[in-house]
């Protein structure tokens, strides 16, 4: 079954809602809208990572898909209104300069730099964010300090296959979660999905939430960069070729028979797919299989372009992911 | 005077086994039962039965300081840092070694013998040393250990207008507001941690936490304090003096924004001055606390020190009482359902 057009559309949605890792509250409830009718119970835990579950036949399968994205946040304001930011995750300084920022309570600033720093030079504290406030009260009754925020950017359409877009990594993963989970509940099989919380920051959310869970399998789908644009660091994925075997990363080491069971599904469910090997990629993999006792882990990865804080995703690759966990999670 | 006490006993991380005996003093009596964990953690249980949230109350009993790694023929003793030391601020430094305290001071080749390019550089770890006066190895040794640890030979004593200086607010003084808070008693269940091994990665807390299982967690820490000539607003971490702060990100932590709003929250009704931890660098027990087992709400309530990890630490005296206020008042409202996760 084929629905590209499906996954777009809440994909396009998804990814325009600000959620910086530990403000994942707006992506949240939208992910939680798509699946609520069909879980029979939703929750979201201490650290923030929604979880929903439906009881069925089988193994319990746990699919795991991060809902934020890295951004910033404000730290101080100064006398003049002006507001200084610190990184959530991993973002470079110089990527935001001349860029807009969006705050998850809707307002939005102009990032500017101080002159006398060289663009190679440039770090956190040397940015400034100018929300039209003219005083330091002013500034923080727009921007509490401690509100989170991202680089705003629309998501575009590049022909019928292709999105380009900031948090595109990780809602289009979140999306094949959520398509996956819906029809193995309508199989009538045992299965969760995770929405972690804060994996842009070191996979906090994923540890605990698999904790709590006790997956007999956890599938986590996330973005793994192509390597297939001018001069890109050596990566084997490309666009559009299917999606990818997660067989290491910088986290985990896949154990062989979850590999080859995803293996198998994929060459039952008829899915093309391709080899992630990315040893220094962050993932929530590695959290979740050092939980409890130890925990079944594979990967199910996308190829993303990454250019800054754009990703470049098509959704054929997408949709076969969806058929590919499917097939997986009904047969382990 | 307990921050006198507390401030003065040793205990660098992993060699916690003075300040524990120090602290177990300090609150047996006000609590109803006290006990170590294998990591050597001081868990104290307070009312616990009764219903409620079970808190957990976290303040590392551990400070930063030097192992002692090899002794010279001439009986100078080499050492490296035990926690995050910065090699700058130990030069000619005195300190005490060891369970006997013995007085060492940290060595350095004199002004008059330096080279004009020496005088410019700041000395290496390398080239330091510790002299406790042995004549040779066997002498040293006869005294010292390889392993045994030293701590800055700094006494507590009150400063200018209501501050203190000591060579440990890092954490003695979060400590002491824990020991404060022991002394009082709450109608819902207390679980106060002294803890080891925060500065070498938030290895206690993580133990700790997992054991208790709290509802709700908060470390109480001394934290960074920059607010000196020439440093911008946004690199100053905290200001001595505007009260204790709250995290709203640094290494380990996000901030969780309901319970960031609950501290705010109280803090304003209790009329106690509060500000924010203006900095990403550095984390405390709470970033091991809030992901242990499903994980765990809470946060952080710091207070602002000078100088950290160095010999002398500054405090102000009005931040401290006010941290001792303000985490009064937060047991107050948990007790009266104030907060709801």
């Amino acid at each position: 079954m084929t629905d590209i057009g499906g996954l777009k559309a809440r994909i396009l949605h998804w990814a325009e809602v600000v959620a910086p890792s530990g403000s994942e509250g707006q992506v949240r409830e939208a992910l939680l809208g798509a699946i609520r009718a069909a879980a029979d119970t939703v929750r979201v835990d201490a650290l923030g990572n929604a979880i929903a579950t439906k009881a069925g036949e089988g193994k319990h399968v746990v699919l795991v898909a991060h809902a934020d994205e890295p951004g910033v946040m404000a730290i101080h304001a100064d006398e003049q209104g002006f507001l200084r930011l610190i990184a959530i995750g991993d973002v470079p300084a110089e990527a935001l300069v001349g860029r807009m920022v969006q705050f998850t309570n809707g307002v939005t600033g102009v990032v500017g730099v101080e002159s006398r720093v060289k663009p190679q030079d440039v770090g956190f504290e040397h940015l400034f964010v100018d929300v039209g406030a003219a005083s330091q009260a002013e500034a923080q009754r727009l921007v509490p300090l401690g509100t989170a925020g991202v680089v705003q950017s629309p998501v575009v359409e590049m022909g019928p296959h292709r999105l380009a877009g900031r948090a595109l990594d990780n809602r289009a993963g979140c999306a094949v979660a959520a398509e996956a989970f819906l029809r193995l509940a309508a199989m009538g099989r045992k299965v969760s999905v995770v929405f972690t919380a804060q994996q842009a920051v070191g996979s906090r959310g994923a540890g605990t939430a698999a904790y709590q869970l006790e997956p007999d399998l956890a599938i986590v789908v996330d973005a793994a960069p192509a390597g297939d644009m001018p001069e890109a660091p050596r990566m084997a994925l490309r666009l559009g070729q299917g999606p990818a075997l997660k067989v290491m990363d910088g986290t985990a080491v896949v154990p062989l028979d979850v590999k080859h069971h995803l293996e198998e599904s994929a060459r039952r469910a008829g899915v093309e797919i391709q080899y992630e090997v990315w040893p220094r990629g962050q993932s929530d993999a590695g959290a979740v299989q050092l939980s409890q006792a130890g925990v079944k882990v594979g990967g199910v990865s996308y190829p993303a372009r990454r250019s800054g804080m754009m990703q470049v995703i098509d959704l054929r690759d997408l949709d076969a992911a969806v058929r590919w966990v499917v097939a997986a999670a009904a047969s382990w | 005077m307990l921050l006198k006490r507390l401030t003065e006993a040793m205990g660098p991380s992993g060699f916690e086994d003075e300040i524990r005996g120090v602290l177990r003093e300090e609150v047996e009596g006000c609590v109803d039962r006290v006990y170590t964990d294998v990591l050597g953690n001081l868990i104290c249980e307070k009312g616990v039965h009764q219903p409620g949230p079970r808190v957990m109350l976290d303040a590392h009993m551990d400070e930063v300081g030097l192992m002692i790694t090899h002794a010279e023929e001439n009986g100078l003793l080499r050492f490296r840092p035990l926690g995050g030391v910065d090699p700058r601020v130990l030069v000619s430094k005195p300190v005490r070694i060891g369970e006997d305290k013995r007085f060492g001071v940290i060595g350095a080749k004199p002004i008059h013998l330096q080279k004009a390019e020496e005088r410019r550089k700041p000395l290496p770890l390398e080239s330091l040393y510790i002299d406790i006066g042995a004549r040779d190895r066997d002498d040293a040794l006869a005294h010292v250990r390889l392993g045994d640890v030293a701590v800055f030979a700094t006494r507590y004593e009150e400063i200018g207008v209501r501050c203190a200086k000591a060579k440990s607010f890092d954490d003695r003084a979060g400590c002491a507001v824990l020991v404060e808070a022991l002394r009082e008693t709450h109608p819902i269940p207390v679980y106060g941690v002294f803890t080891v091994q925060e500065e070498i990665g938030l290895r206690g807390a993580m133990a700790a936490a997992y054991r208790i299982q709290p509802d709700i967690a908060i470390a109480l820490e001394g934290t960074v304090c920059f607010d000196v000539a020439r440093a911008p607003g946004h690199g100053q971490g905290t200001v001595l003096g505007r009260g204790p702060a709250f995290t709203l990100q640094d290494g380990r932590t996000l901030a969780d924004r309901r319970f960031l709003e609950f501290l705010v929250h109280v803090a304003e009704r209790h009329d106690i001055p509060y500000q924010f931890r203006r900095v990403k660098g550095g984390s405390n027990d709470f970033g091991a606390i809030h992901r242990t087992r499903a994980g765990v709400v809470g946060g952080s309530i710091s207070i602002p020190v000078r100088y950290i990890h160095a010999p002398a630490q500054v405090m102000s005296l009005e931040d401290y009482e006010n941290t001792v206020r303000l985490v009064r008042a937060v047991l107050a409202e948990l007790a009266k359902g104030g907060f709801q996760a």
